[in-house]
């Protein structure tokens, strides 16, 4: 505990007992991770909030000194994540999701369904849970390729038994089937394991990526990320790629495989990559505690971290809070249309609409920055009607954010536009408003 | 970004100061005047374009106080193909070194930071149709924004070409 008051000092002497007693207030995180001798960290998250977990990561990001290398791993709770330029409304079954969307509706840990969160970096959509390891590397900018950290968790990977993953062209970790399963024609030449997304800043690069060792959802996570206006919408921005993924546990022997064994590998490798000391990797190992604490050396930091950092650290807070905005979750949205008909932007041939409404309704919406710039929504099948109908409820909506309108809200604006008009009958506007409520996540 | 804003002139300024005007040709006669001077609106050098060791560059527009930012080729090519450009609005106020947009491509997104500080007049919306511009050609066609500059005199704290070039071979 004398440590604590001149931590430094002794720490600096290389005395022989500081390497047993390293161990620092928890408060002292940030200050640690900062310090410009800190060149190897390496941390385990005790958090289960993807919020929590991405912002300490950039955190990390922002303030570890410029030749640093970080290790960070962490497991979320169920949560899909988008990637920084993607469209919610087109990648994940909002129906599906924790709806944050409703005033009052924020408390995440009241609610058993999985969270939608957007990340800083880039990529495509991938869904998260508790069978799901992230690992986080944070490196210097100019030594950094997209497939070094990759590799570097197929090492660990062969270590566990799972010998038949390894890195692809899109920097994913892929796994080829075993002979048994190979012989099975439904079975993908390969199944995806972990995806990869990047962020880059002026001198340092961080590449997280996923990594499904154990996930009790891998038969069904596809159903949080297929819209049910996937045909509708047409976005800019970034698509995802969709590939079969499959669990890295499906291929090893039970009795060598546990989460527990893959993080311990992947610090290993990481330790090794960038040949860090060995008391920072008996520490990082060590860390199995369920009160965070940090140990330190001369040139490196190790330890668990997690919600108290967020309390405590107002970098951190102000990371979650951004995250969590509904304005950075869906106005950060690149531009997109819907329509029920084939437009010019989207020539796609149209699903029929639901049986309840007038076969001559149309519906189409153009959205910059989450909020209604165009709109053509009327039911008449005369034109002139219906294009009247369309101006009094663009003047209603335009302006609107997506994201704000409720059933309740759908059905207020289309009665208003609508009402009295040619077949606006109370209820064709009520199936209406509970049809684009559906498509549109104001359910 | 408050951290990358306080470094980027200290670095800048360390960079030129190891090379003295030996190696700078056009851009030297910046250097005559102090720091934040007015004359220097005034001066001779219309056409000024600088660039940042997070490899963006800004062009100065004729003897105005105008100026167009982008990345460099340097960057585009290292990048790799773009595949969304995020523009920022008219009249966002940035700092130097505070994100004036952001490039992804191949799952990256990576920040472009304002060399100096001004006011964004627009985006290049010829990106928004298609980001891949910036790929063909970085400098030119595919610039990201258009900001009012709010010191000229702060450009001469940046790079010139054969100093940035000394930073990408590094």
């Amino acid at each position: 505990m004398l440590v604590r008051s001149c931590a430094f000092a002794r720490l600096h002497a290389r005395s022989q007992w500081v390497r047993y007693n390293s161990s620092y207030p928890i408060h002292r995180f940030a200050e640690l991770a900062s310090r410009p001798s800190s060149r190897h960290q390496i941390y385990q998250s005790l958090s289960t909030d993807p919020y929590v977990n991405l912002s300490i990561e950039h955190f990390l990001l922002e303030n570890a000194p410029a030749d640093s290398s970080i290790l960070f791993l962490y497991i979320n709770r169920p949560c899909v994540v988008i990637g920084r330029n993607q469209n919610p409304w087109l990648e994940t079954d909002l129906r599906a999701l924790h709806n944050d969307r409703r005033p009052g509706n924020k408390n995440i840990l009241e609610d058993e369904a999985a969270v939608f969160v957007r990340r800083r970096s880039g990529g495509g959509a991938v869904f998260h849970d508790e069978g799901n390891l992230n690992y986080s590397v944070i490196s210097p900018r100019t030594s950094f390729t997209r497939d070094k950290h990759a590799e570097m968790v197929v090492r660990a990977l062969h270590r566990v038994g799972a010998v038949n993953t390894s890195v692809n062209v899109r920097h994913d970790i892929v796994m080829t089937p075993g002979e048994e399963l190979q012989k099975d024609p439904n079975e993908p030449p390969t199944r995806k394991v972990s995806g990869s997304a990047f962020k880059l800043t002026r001198h340092r690069a961080l590449h997280h990526g996923t990594c499904l060792l154990d996930s009790p959802n891998i038969y069904d996570l596809g159903r949080f990320l297929r819209s049910p206006a996937r045909g509708l919408i047409q976005a800019r921005g970034v698509d995802s790629v969709r590939s079969p993924v499959g669990n890295v546990s499906r291929d090893v022997a039970d009795s060598f495989f546990s989460i527990q064994a893959v993080m311990d590998n992947v610090i290993e490798e990481f330790a090794r990559l960038y040949g860090v000391h060995s008391d920072a990797l008996l520490r990082a190992r060590r860390a199995r505690a369920l009160e965070p604490e940090i140990f330190a050396g001369d040139d490196w930091v190790s330890g668990t971290v997690g919600e108290a950092h967020e309390e405590q650290e107002p970098q951190i807070r102000k990371g979650v809070d951004e995250l969590r905005s509904l304005e950075w979750k869906y106005t950060q949205t690149p531009q997109f249309t819907f329509s029920t008909y084939p437009i010019e932007d989207d020539p796609r041939e149209r699903p029929p609409l639901p049986s309840s409404l007038p076969p001559s309704t149309r519906a189409f919406l153009r959205l910059k920055h989450g909020a209604v710039i165009e709109s053509n929504i009327s039911l008449s099948s005369d034109e002139t009607i219906a294009s009247e109908q369309a101006t009094r409820v663009h003047q209603i909506l335009n302006g609107q954010k997506l994201h704000e309108i409720t059933f309740e809200r759908w059905v207020e604006i289309l009665q208003q536009g609508l009402a009295g008009t040619d077949g606006a009958t109370e209820s064709v506007v009520q199936e209406l408003s509970r049809y684009l409520g559906d498509m549109l996540g104001g359910h | 970004m408050s951290s990358v804003a306080r470094s980027i002139r200290p670095f800048a300024s360390r960079v030129l100061a190891q090379k003295p005007l030996a190696s700078t040709c056009r851009a030297a006669p910046a250097f005559r005047f102090p720091r934040g001077t007015r004359s220097f609106s005034q001066s001779p050098l219309s056409q000024l374009k600088k660039y940042t060791e997070s490899h963006e560059w800004i062009e100065l527009a004729d003897g105005g106080n105008t100026a167009k930012i982008g990345i460099t080729e340097y960057a585009a090519h290292s990048l790799g193909d773009v595949v969304f450009v995020e523009l920022p609005e008219a009249d966002l106020e940035v700092g130097a070194g505070e994100p004036v947009g952001a490039v992804e491509s191949v799952k990256s997104a990576s920040d472009v930071l304002s060399p100096v500080a001004g006011k964004v007049i627009r985006g290049n919306e010829i990106l928004e149709d298609n980001a891949k511009t910036i790929n063909a050609s970085p400098e030119g066609e595919g610039w990201i924004a258009e900001i009012e500059v709010a010191d000229v005199a702060a450009l001469e704290a940046l790079l010139d070409e054969a100093a940035y070039k000394e930073t990408i071979d590094a």
